[in-house]
């Protein structure tokens, strides 16, 4: 598995069972989570089996929303939504009895909740940009930076320009050998885009510490060493409507994770080959160990004789 | 960022148990299986000439089952314990990543060990544990205090004790392991060599030699299974259950139905004395097998018998059950009153045998059946890890970073080095 998978394997699993006809409906009360911070509640309504309740937490749900969130999850889920459970930012509502849709796209698509929710602003700047760039004198400071804080000390920053979208992530590492890992990757990351079969690629910028001039003007960024920033720049043939702008905005948003997830596989990999390394120095070891010739032999019976 | 439910997971030899605190259920239950790539997993020699990402061309659980044609599947646990830590932690990594869906940065972890698991294991997921994954705590507990802890749910029990003995029987083994007052008595556990697969395997003799001829060959060990978890019931008493079986045999044969995996023809099966035969072998296991002959009420007595004198009666009070072997139906009942009956015979000679002039307080015996019986040690690590003091119970990386991985050698709850 090289690629993290879009959608919350939970959601699915757990639909799947309850959208099953031949299962007999029955409460549930499950609470789980996303990467990011994301927090869902699965739950029945009180006295009611059928009616099951899908609610989402995520603390920059208010920017989302401010850059047009609703409107995706209106187009995504439209007939399902319902007003908020208290504590939770968005709330579904299922009716076993009536779905109101294939249960299998459907299931597909609540799955992809927390997807579509992020994909609002990178939706609105790559339609901010096809508009821009039909316009002859655009002005560079009609362009919204829209920042997502997901997580606490990291953000998302993206911004269009006339001719392409840029993505910034900053990116904070708590562990100095993460730290060090990540640089190598980041490098690696730059580097592969130079070879000709990846010249389609979106370009990708690594900087550490210092951020860069999009943002340089924002105000609490965090100056430390284990704060680092990464560019991706986005040109109108990385998301053109349809298959491939929608691959594009779940691949960069998964983006973090897939970072992290690496970081965590690469370590593992060392420790194997620590362990090799490790146990093929005890063989060499215990080859050099010295024979016993005191002499001393054992019998079976336990005494023990001296060879002369 | 406000605290992120705590994931349990709870690895054993057969199957993997995983979700968040909280929760009733684990959110996942697959087996613990990986299945690697066998062209480029030649492991030690070349690891070093690798080049690619061969080491993320792996499956874990249904999934490697699924792929066992063209990977080779590995079992990373033997008897409860960890074998090959090399395979542990990448099935670790895709379960965190893959299935759990979270960072593990952000939550505390709590993971479950055998009893008497050796403490160089303990620190050996520690290091996985804080040095790969960076998680933010992480609690080691023992699966039979957890299985105990679970069994606080049930109606039956009037006071939160951590005194007793823990039958656990999954897949592979079943334990016999008393518990006082949290600690395990290492000295006095028994195991027997029958659970789950033994048991699927004696149906799976019964039907074939009674020539139920519709089962297809390749399904036969699930139609087995099946059979074994949907219709088997413990029997008060054998012979009599015969007796109402040729009785009245309507009321109690079953017929099973299947659905021929291949071509997809439905088959039927009738079910008959296995229903109730089958669990039988816990109780005379001369049945199904000629090398062990203890029946599970008789080591369960001895286990109590070998443990310390003033803990005994708390032992026999709380008799607490675990695993999915353990829930046929009349199970907890049968086993209750075997075990009384062993009990008080030995009560009732030691009167004798005193000439009369000792009275002894009859011996309480209570077994304790509950509805997470099945995931009981997974539903334990639930409750603990959604307290409050949980957070106080936990190695934080911190703490790790100071000490290293021999601080998995500590219990914060228990305050013993162990």
């Amino acid at each position: 598995m090289i690629i993290l998978e879009y959608s919350n394997r939970i959601i699915e699993d757990t639909l799947n069972a309850r959208f099953n006809p031949e299962n007999k409906p029955k409460p549930i009360e499950m609470s789980f989570v996303d990467f990011d911070g994301v927090s869902y509640h699965l739950s029945t309504l009180e006295g009611q089996d059928t009616k099951l309740l899908l609610s989402i937490r995520w603390k920059c749900w208010p920017e989302l929303v401010s850059y047009g969130a609703n409107d995706v999850l209106q187009r995504e889920y439209g007939p399902w939504i319902t007003s908020p459970e208290s504590g939770y930012d968005f709330s579904l509502q299922f009716d076993l009895e009536n779905l109101g849709a294939d249960p299998e796209e459907l299931i597909k698509k609540v799955g992809l909740l927390k997807r579509n929710a992020m994909a609002a602003p990178y939706e609105r700047a790559f339609d901010a940009q096809a508009m821009a760039e039909k316009e002859e004198n655009w002005d560079p400071s009609s362009s919204q930076l829209m920042a997502v804080h997901y997580r606490d000390g990291e953000a998302v920053y993206i911004q269009h320009q006339q001719d392409r979208v840029t993505v910034i992530f900053s990116t904070l590492f708590k562990e100095e050998t993460d730290r060090i890992f990540a640089k190598v990757f980041f490098h690696e990351f730059a580097e592969v885009r130079k070879k000709s079969i990846f010249s389609h690629c979106p370009q990708v910028l690594y900087s550490n510490r210092e951020p860069p001039l999009e943002i340089r003007y924002v105000p609490g960024l965090l100056d430390s060493e284990s704060q680092g920033y990464v560019t991706f720049v986005l040109f109108p043939r990385n998301y053109i409507p349809g298959a491939v702008r929608e691959e594009t905005i779940s691949r960069i948003q998964i983006y973090r994770d897939y970072l992290h997830y690496h970081l965590k596989c690469s370590k593992a990999y060392m420790h194997s080959r620590m362990r090799a390394r490790v146990s093929e120095f005890l063989k060499v070891l215990n080859r050099a160990k010295p024979e016993d010739n005191s002499g001393e032999k054992k019998l079976a019976s336990g005494r023990t004789f001296r060879r002369s | 960022m406000s605290r992120l439910a705590p994931v349990v997971i709870d690895n054993g030899t057969g199957f993997t148990k995983m979700g968040f605190a909280g929760n009733n259920d684990p959110s996942f239950i697959q087996p613990t299986v990986i299945a690697t790539n066998p062209t480029t997993s030649n492991q030690s020699s070349n690891l070093a000439a690798k080049r690619g990402a061969e080491d993320l061309d792996f499956y874990i659980g249904d999934e490697a089952v699924a792929n066992s044609k063209t990977y080779a599947l590995n079992y990373p646990i033997r008897h409860g314990q960890i074998d090959n830590w090399d395979h542990m932690e990448r099935y670790w990594e895709q379960s965190i990543f893959k299935y759990l869906r979270c960072e593990p940065e952000d939550h505390s972890f709590l993971l479950t060990e055998p009893p008497l698991n050796p403490p160089e294991n303990r620190e050996n997921t520690a290091e996985i544990m804080f040095e790969s994954f960076n998680v933010q705590g992480l609690y080691i507990a023992v699966q039979a205090v957890l299985a105990l802890a679970a069994s606080w749910t049930s109606s039956k029990v009037s006071e939160q004790t951590l005194t007793g003995t823990v039958i656990d029987s999954g897949d592979g083994v079943t334990h016999v392991i008393p518990v006082a007052e949290g600690y395990v008595i290492g000295s006095s556990i028994k195991s027997v060599p029958i659970a789950g697969r033994d048991l699927t395997s004696f149906v799976q003799n019964l039907l074939r030699e009674r020539g139920e001829n519709m089962i297809p060959a390749e399904d036969s060990m699930t139609v087995a299974q099946r059979i074994k978890e949907q219709y088997s019931y413990v029997c008060p008493d054998i012979v009599k259950e015969f007796q109402k079986y040729e009785q009245e045999g309507d009321r109690y044969f079953k017929t099973y139905e299947g659905v021929h995996s291949v071509t997809g023809q439905p088959y039927t099966v009738d079910v008959g004395f296995e229903r109730f035969l089958a669990p039988e072998i816990f109780f005379n296991p001369e049945i199904a097998s000629s090398d062990y002959l203890t029946p599970l009420p008789e080591v369960v007595d001895t286990v109590v018998q070998t443990s310390p004198i003033d803990v005994r009666r708390g032992l026999y009070k709380n008799i607490v059950l675990s695993g999915g072997s353990t829930m046929f139906e009349n199970f907890g009942k049968r086993l209750q009153r075997d075990i009384k009956r062993i009990a008080d015979t030995r009560l009732r000679r030691s009167e004798v045998l005193s000439g009369g002039r000792m009275q002894s307080t009859p011996m309480e015996v209570n077994v304790i059946s509950h509805k997470k019986q099945r995931y009981a040690v997974w539903f334990g690590g639930s409750l603990l890890a959604s307290t409050g003091e949980f957070h106080s119970y936990c190695h934080t990386k911190a703490e790790y970073d100071e000490v290293g991985p021999s601080i998995a050698r500590h219990n914060r709850v228990f305050g013993t080095v162990g």
